[in-house]
């Protein structure tokens, strides 16, 4: 594209405008609080146990999702068979319904009203109101983010490569070992910040499913609801740092691998 | 060595239907076809990467069609060669040796006999990635090599290598072979490559194997048009045939022989037909005067077409001979060939 | 001759203008006449309630305001209700705290609105319905067999048994559940009951609203929950009624009622307040400032008519008052004028 050329400017204008669409409110939020009520938020318990039980249910919820989606996306990426296309809109369903559908249909499976919350009730398995519930909810709305990245991943890894490491002598495992693993091992995890991420974010499901505990969300909702901005917002300053760094690893890692390739 | 039985793969868009064939111990054999004939496929199939539908493959006597690739001790070498890229070339080399029970001392040995062998000692702690062909193609070899595998199959290795470079690795692989008693089976579409390195080999098309024999037999004896075609014979001709004489387009032919059947083809290597200005007084019993139709340039010869009595002939000459006959398009000439160079089938 | 002639055909022309002059003139007349009967009653039109109108109400009205909303709607088409359900204290937050536009306001304790919008936001609190607490649960609930009115209470102590209530500080049915309990160890004289039973509580059964609690019975996952009797009977849920003295129900044990108090968060956060017991009565208002005053008013016209929005109310297991009350003459004269017929002034 020659610069200083009508096209050239109009895709630059295009680009402000989202850039400004993105960081206005965004900034607006950020300088909102003052330093003082930021610190007295964060000196606050349930705001604290609120921002770590979003954290770490977020990495369950990734641990999950990467012990569970890596084989699911591995033999996506290497195999076809009749109905693939089935399975993959499947796996992308989570996306695609609305955040409270999502928390109704795990909350109406969890209860003794259902065949399997009534073998999770015997097993002493409680999913509304626990961070078991928070856990399946957010896998759930996590899943497809991770399985994609790594899928992609995979299927960027020639075939050939894993072929040559068997006829040397090695066992399925050990070729995924020693060869597919250190190849993919970076989408692996770009998939987990991405699952992450959007597991951080949610709202919707989990405040079906448990109000308490309370994860950072809910939590900001509450506060909205009850006492308005000045209280809600600090809880949002906070949150919204957390996940900008977890994004910014994750630009950062991505871009070191293609400086790689 | 390898022996398949009437294997049949179906893959759908690349089918194998009653493929069988015996490749000795310590050959080197060439599967030759032009593309999508099957012949990787094929290949997949013997190291165990594909499924056989119908069918058994042994290697060694050993029935190897149930066993998965790592249990069959046949290593692959893939025409971009499909080394490790974060590996180091000597990681790449001694990747099998993790696999294979092989005490210490042995490796060694191997290693630096390969490594000696293929000229790659100052390679040794570069990543593949930094490579020139020819580089990544020993590495391959050496890698495929130390594992000692029974049989080593090899997927158009030369072809994406440079001309030149190509001649010079062909000598370099043959020596390999005459140095070890791996049984090598290769694949290319290149017909003077096969010629100069199999003993024998196969042609394959569209998923049917057409001729096997060696090399010899299939380049002077094509037993179809297909393989006769490939094997570039061509002056390819539907004959008719009684006695000793062929007659094709109302053009009879001396055979010097009786050939079983009535009809079928007879086929002529271009440059077993001799030109000249006269009728040459000569043993070959095939001599007929014909007029020039098409000269052209093949770059290191000429190909002639010469049409005698409605029948067009090719035939291959030298460019001075071109300039000593001083043919040119509608000149009369006169060819000749002899009753040998006739293949009928 | 042709003068006369002439003057012949001019007599006619003339006589034709004139023709035409009177039907130009009925025919002014005529439309004049239209114009004024169809912008008449469209001026008339201009005057009816449309537009917009906000209520923010109880979770447990939900059902029984979306009934009204379809009646008052198809009355006035013009108009657009909108609601939005929570709990009671959430309700008002939102007009005082967060400065949300509202035109209407009901409250499941007429209380809220005394508490947090008078005077500021609202000069009247028209007091419309009453309710009483009830222990819901369903078939699928641990000990659904075993439970009645003798045994609830010993029965919700037992370990394994989930039961909830809605947030005391967003829904007065949360302190109201509260208050049931507190009444009862007076009621039953089991000193320390109350304790024993929020103990089996833990914090994650409590939610924001109290129908969010309905949808948790009927997936199973909860066994017993406190709720209105109206919103149990609105949802088919299974219920235990308790004795009056301690259910809420009856103003006339409002003395015993008073022995029971909740603290709940105040106004503004780290203040809290008192919620003395009291019968369950239901207050709607008019807030301040209503950005479509005429159809607030033209709503609670139709809702606290006894043939109208009072009748709903009455099938829908929610017992109003007849009519709906006001408790002081000072209140009454800052009614508007359209909805002085509907309410009485008595405590």
């Amino acid at each position: 594209m020659i610069k200083k050329e009508p096209f050239f400017w109009i895709t630059v204008s295009c680009g402000l405008v989202i850039m400004a669409f993105i960081l206005i409110p965004l900034i607006q939020m950020l300088a909102a609080p003052s330093f003082s009520i930021l610190k007295e938020t964060i000196q606050d318990k349930n705001v604290v146990r609120s921002i770590w039980l979003s954290i770490y249910t977020a990495g369950l919820a990734a641990l999950f999702a990467f012990i569970f989606g890596t084989p699911l996306a591995y033999i996506l990426a290497r195999t076809s068979f009749r109905g693939k296309q089935l399975i993959e809109s499947i796996i992308d369903l989570p996306i695609v319904i609305p955040h409270p559908v999502v928390g109704i249909a795990i909350l109406s499976v969890a209860g003794k009203g259902h065949w399997l919350g009534q073998i999770f009730n015997e097993l002493g398995i409680r999913i509304m109101g626990s961070v078991t519930g928070i856990v399946v909810v957010l896998t759930f709305v996590g899943l497809p983010f991770y399985v994609n990245a790594v899928k992609n991943g995979f299927e960027s890894i020639p075939p050939r490569l894993e072929n040559v490491s068997r006829s040397l002598g090695a066992s399925m495992f050990s070729t995924f070992a020693r060869i597919t693993f250190p190849l993919a091992w970076r989408s692996m995890l770009i998939g987990i910040i991405m699952c992450s991420a959007r597991a951080i974010s949610e709202f919707g499901a989990v405040v079906i499913v448990a109000y308490h505990p309370m994860i950072a969300p809910v939590l900001l909702y509450e506060r909205f609801e009850a006492y308005g901005l000045r209280y809600s917002q600090p809880v949002a300053v906070w949150l919204v740092s957390i996940c900008l760094i977890l994004f910014l690893v994750l630009r950062i890692l991505t871009l070191r691998s293609t400086e790689r390739s | 060595m390898i022996g398949i039985d009437n294997v049949n793969i179906c893959l759908g868009e690349f089918d194998l239907r009653d493929i069988n064939l015996t490749i000795e111990k310590n050959e080197f054999f060439i599967l030759m076809g032009p593309t999508g004939a099957g012949k990787t496929v094929l290949l997949e199939a013997i190291a165990g990467l594909i499924r056989v539908d119908t069918g058994r493959i042994a290697v060694g006597g050993r029935d190897v069609t149930p066993l998965p690739p790592e249990k069959r001790g046949i290593s692959i070498v893939y025409q971009d060669y499909s080394l490790f890229p974060h590996l180091t070339v000597r990681d790449n080399i001694t990747y099998g040796l993790h696999f294979n029970k092989i005490n210490k001392n042995e490796a060694g040995k191997r290693f630096d006999r390969l490594v000696d062998e293929l000229d790659l000692a100052h390679l040794l702690h570069r990543l593949p990635t930094n490579l020139s062909g020819g580089e990544n193609q020993r590495v391959a070899l050496a890698r495929a090599l130390i594992v000692n595998p029974q049989v080593l199959l090899l997927d158009e290795p030369l072809s994406a290598l440079d001309p030149g470079f190509r001649e010079e690795l062909r000598k370099g692989m043959k020596k390999l072979h005459q140095h070890t008693d791996v049984t090598f089976l290769m694949v290319t579409h290149d017909f003077s490559e096969a010629l100069s390195l199999a003993d024998r080999a196969a042609v394959m098309d569209k998923g049917t194997i057409k001729q096997v024999g060696r090399m010899k037999e299939i380049f002077q004896k094509p037993e179809s048009t297909f393989v006769a075609d490939f094997v570039g014979m061509k002056n390819l001709f539907a004959a008719s045939f009684h006695d000793t004489k062929a007659t094709i387009d109302g053009l009879e032919v001396d055979l010097g022989r009786s050939p079983d059947n009535s009809h079928g083809y007879i086929a002529i290597r271009p440059e077993d037909i001799v030109l000249s200005t006269e009728k040459l007084s000569s043993s070959m019993r095939n001599s007929f005067r014909g007029k020039v139709t098409d000269v052209t340039d093949q770059g290191l010869y000429y190909e002639v077409s010469i049409t005698v009595e409605g029948v067009i002939f090719k035939s291959l000459i030298t460019k001075s001979a071109l300039f000593d006959l001083d043919m040119v398009e509608g000149s009369d000439i006169c060819l000749s060939f002899k009753a040998t160079a006739i293949h009928t089938f | 001759m042709s003068l006369w002639k002439f003057r012949l055909v001019y007599q006619c022309y003339k006589n034709k203008e004139k023709k035409m002059k009177r039907i130009i003139n009925c025919r002014c007349v005529v439309s004049l006449f239209c114009a004024v009967m169809i912008m008449v009653p469209s001026s008339l039109a201009l005057a009816e309630p449309a537009g917009k109108l906000v209520m923010f109400h109880a979770g447990s009205l939900s059902v029984p305001f979306d009934a009204m909303e379809k009646a008052f709607e198809a009355k006035y088409p013009n108009v657009d209700l909108q609601r939005e359900a929570s709990g009671s204290q959430a309700a008002a937050r939102k007009v005082s705290e967060l400065k949300k536009p509202c035109d209407i306001m009901a409250s499941a304790d007429y209380k809220v609105i005394d508490k947090l919008l008078i005077p500021g936001y609202a000069d009247v609190n028209i007091r419309f319905a009453t309710n009483q607490l009830v222990l819901c649960y369903t078939d699928k609930s641990k000990f659904a067999g075993e439970v009645s009115a003798n045994k609830w209470y010993e029965i919700l102590q037992r370990k394994g048994v989930v039961w909830g209530h809605s947030d005391p500080n967003l829904d007065p049915c949360g302190y109201r559940s509260l208050m049931v309990l507190q009444l009862a160890e007076q009621y039953y004289k089991l000193p320390g009951l109350y304790d024993k039973i929020l103990a089996n509580r833990p914090i994650e059964n409590v939610r924001p609203k109290s129908v969010e609690l309905i949808s948790l019975l009927q997936t199973g996952n909860m066994d017993y929950a406190w709720e209105y009797l109206s919103v149990a009977v609105q949802h088919n849920l299974k219920y235990i009624i308790l004795p009056y003295e301690i259910n809420l129900g009856n103003y006339k044990h409002d003395g015993f009622y008073a022995k029971a108090v909740v603290k709940v968060t105040g106004k503004k956060p780290g203040t809290f307040m008192d919620m003395k017991g009291g019968s369950v009565t239901y207050g709607i208002t008019i807030i301040k400032d209503a950005p479509n005053r005429e159809a607030a008013i033209a709503f609670l016209k139709y809702m606290l008519d006894p043939l109208g929005g009072l009748k709903i109310l009455k099938d829908q297991g929610q017992p109003p008052f007849v009519p709906c009350r006001i408790p002081t003459e000072e209140m009454k004269a800052k009614v508007p004028s359209e909805l002085q017929k509907l309410v009485v002034v008595k405590d």
